[in-house]
């Protein structure tokens, strides 16, 4: 039997036509029936026409995740885009190519972007194109970004929680000062 | 020759509200707010990075230490993105016993956030008696789940302990005494000069802006709007229980603190529900093979719609683990909340969205 999935019909068809393919959409329920919908952009300039078809439609902007592909010895980038619409949930998701990685702003279209655009600046090092405020969000200015693009080993991600090298260096550091 | 009128007031970082890091660069104008910026990062945990080198068992417990007042719904969203992903159904005993912890926490975090608007407003009598009501909440989550603040519930699959008949009497007697004596606070809230004095009409989020900026929980209906993530996408038992999803067209800081209060009574409607109706039945589903895959899953926090994201790939470790927390949301709303008030404001206004600051920076 097919299942029926909730979700717009038109919007989906629309987003659809975005992906380029029906091989690069899916769709999924959880266990109570819930929809979500997962398109996947062939390039990161089709972003703004999908969310500005989104964002016509009413639709809210929840989360926006980055992360690392690790696949045949390539970093890639993508980022998944997660909109809510009358309790269904949109997911569009951006590759971003390994050279240069950056992607256009929505703050402009959905003003909550804002400050999800700036964590991915600052834990990615993913450009963002025409973000009107693009200051760093949690991280200090001296901290390199991309924070997360880095293989850090547990144990010295966690020297500042469970020994005393965080509190030397600081005690050192003012010795310099002084 | 005009000189300027309006001159730079920081303020902060601690103590704004509550005991937690939150810096406000204000612009005023006299003692009148004309333009609010923030900074935060002072509580920057890096728990999105660690998550990635746990393995999804040991994520449950991480993610239950990402806020304290709703750390019960960081687990139980974390557990479904996880069954999401795998394809895991829970047991029908488990959808209802961890609703039933979900409510019993969102009923000591509202009062708590009302108590704490008592505290700021000078209201100390108020505040101490707010407390006390919520003490008996907290001698719930005391007796059946062992702790008052991380309740260790959820696990992969259902939850980690079975309540005992004798504790579904417990809960209920319990609810008994609690509800005439939040009945009396709502009406004190609803009606005392003075809180309302100081409430009513304060930090307004208009209806459209709160839909520009995208606010959710209390926040949002308190604005009018009628999101509510129990109803719009219903999860674990919530399909079968019956509540409303309370709305008022206020806007202001008192209008958010009923909606809090009139949620903590339909939190009673779902509990008793859930103490009648739990089905006997195993409370764990087993787990399933980890394939790499890609899940979402999302519950309504005491502070409004926590969203969780997975990547999983061939081991047991995610590849991403992503959270957004309802306070993410709101912290943007206060620009529009602040505007035009005074600076005696700012720690009620930062009060009324009910800010956590350690799970906004994880």
């Amino acid at each position: 039997m097919q299942e029926i999935i909730k979700g717009r019909p038109a919007l989906i068809d629309a987003l659809t036509g975005d992906s380029g393919s029906p091989a690069a959409v899916h769709h999924s329920t959880d266990a109570y029936g819930n929809a979500y919908h997962w398109f996947k952009l062939p390039q990161p300039r089709r972003l703004t026409q999908a969310a500005a078809r989104l964002k016509e439609a009413g639709a809210r902007l929840c989360m926006i995740s980055a992360y690392n592909r690790h696949q045949l010895s390539e970093q890639q980038q993508e980022i998944c885009y997660h909109f809510e619409l009358e309790g269904v949930i949109y997911n569009l998701t951006v590759n971003l190519g390994s050279e240069w990685p950056s992607v256009p702003s929505i703050t402009p279209l959905f003003a909550n972007a804002d400050w999800h655009e700036r964590e991915m600046m600052e834990l990615y090092a993913i450009r963002v194109e025409g973000h009107p405020d693009p200051r760093r969000l949690f991280l200090d200015e001296e901290l390199d970004a991309g924070v997360l693009n880095e293989a850090v080993p547990l144990s010295v991600m966690m020297n500042g929680a469970c020994t005393t090298d965080l509190w030397e260096r600081i005690l050192k550091d003012r010795g310099n000062m002084a | 020759m005009s000189t300027p009128t309006t001159f730079q007031m920081p303020l902060g970082p601690v103590h704004v509200a509550l005991e937690e890091p939150v810096y406000f660069h204000l612009t005023v104008d006299g003692e009148i707010i004309r333009k609010v910026e923030l900074t935060s990062g002072h509580v920057h945990r890096g728990m999105e990075a660690l998550a990635s080198q746990r393995n999804l068992i040991q994520n449950t417990t991480l993610t239950e230490r990402v806020c304290s007042l709703c750390s019960n719904s960081h687990s139980f969203t974390y557990c479904m993105a996880v069954e999401n992903v795998l394809g895991i159904v829970i047991p029908p005993r488990a959808r209802y016993l961890r609703v039933m912890a979900e409510e019993i926490k969102r009923v000591a975090s509202h009062l708590f956030n009302t108590a704490i608007q008592a505290h700021i407003i000078g209201y100390k009598s108020l505040f101490m008696h707010v407390m006390e009501v919520r003490e008996m909440m907290q001698d719930i989550k005391e007796t059946v789940y062992g702790n008052r603040m991380n309740l260790a519930s959820n696990c992969i699959g259902g939850v980690k302990c079975d309540v005992e008949p004798r504790h579904f009497d417990y809960i209920l007697s319990m609810l008994d005494k609690v509800e005439p004596a939040v009945d009396e606070i709502r009406d004190i809230y609803d009606n005392d000069p003075m809180l309302l004095g100081r409430t009513r009409g304060l930090g307004l989020l208009p209806f459209e802006d709160a839909v520009r900026l995208g606010v959710v929980g209390p926040v949002a209906r308190g604005s009018g709007i009628t999101h509510d993530v129990r109803k719009d996408s219903p999860y674990a038992a919530y399909p079968e229980l019956e509540f409303d999803v309370i709305h008022r067209d206020g806007c202001c800081v008192n209008s958010r603190t009923l909606v809090r209060l009139d949620e903590v009574f339909q939190s009673f409607r779902i509990i008793r529900q859930c103490c009648e109706k739990c089905p006997d039945g195993p409370v764990t589903a087993p787990m399933n093979q980890i394939h790499p895959a890609e899940a979402c899953a999302r519950s309504e926090a005491p502070r409004g719609e926590v969203f969780y994201y997975i990547r999983t790939n061939d081991t047991d470790m995610p590849a991403r683990l992503k959270w957004r927390v309802p306070s993410y949301m709101n912290w943007e709303a206060l620009g529009v909340m602040m505007r035009d008030c005074t600076v005696a404001d700012v720690a009620l206004i930062t009060n009324s969205i009910d800010p956590c600051v350690s799970c906004t920076e994880r």
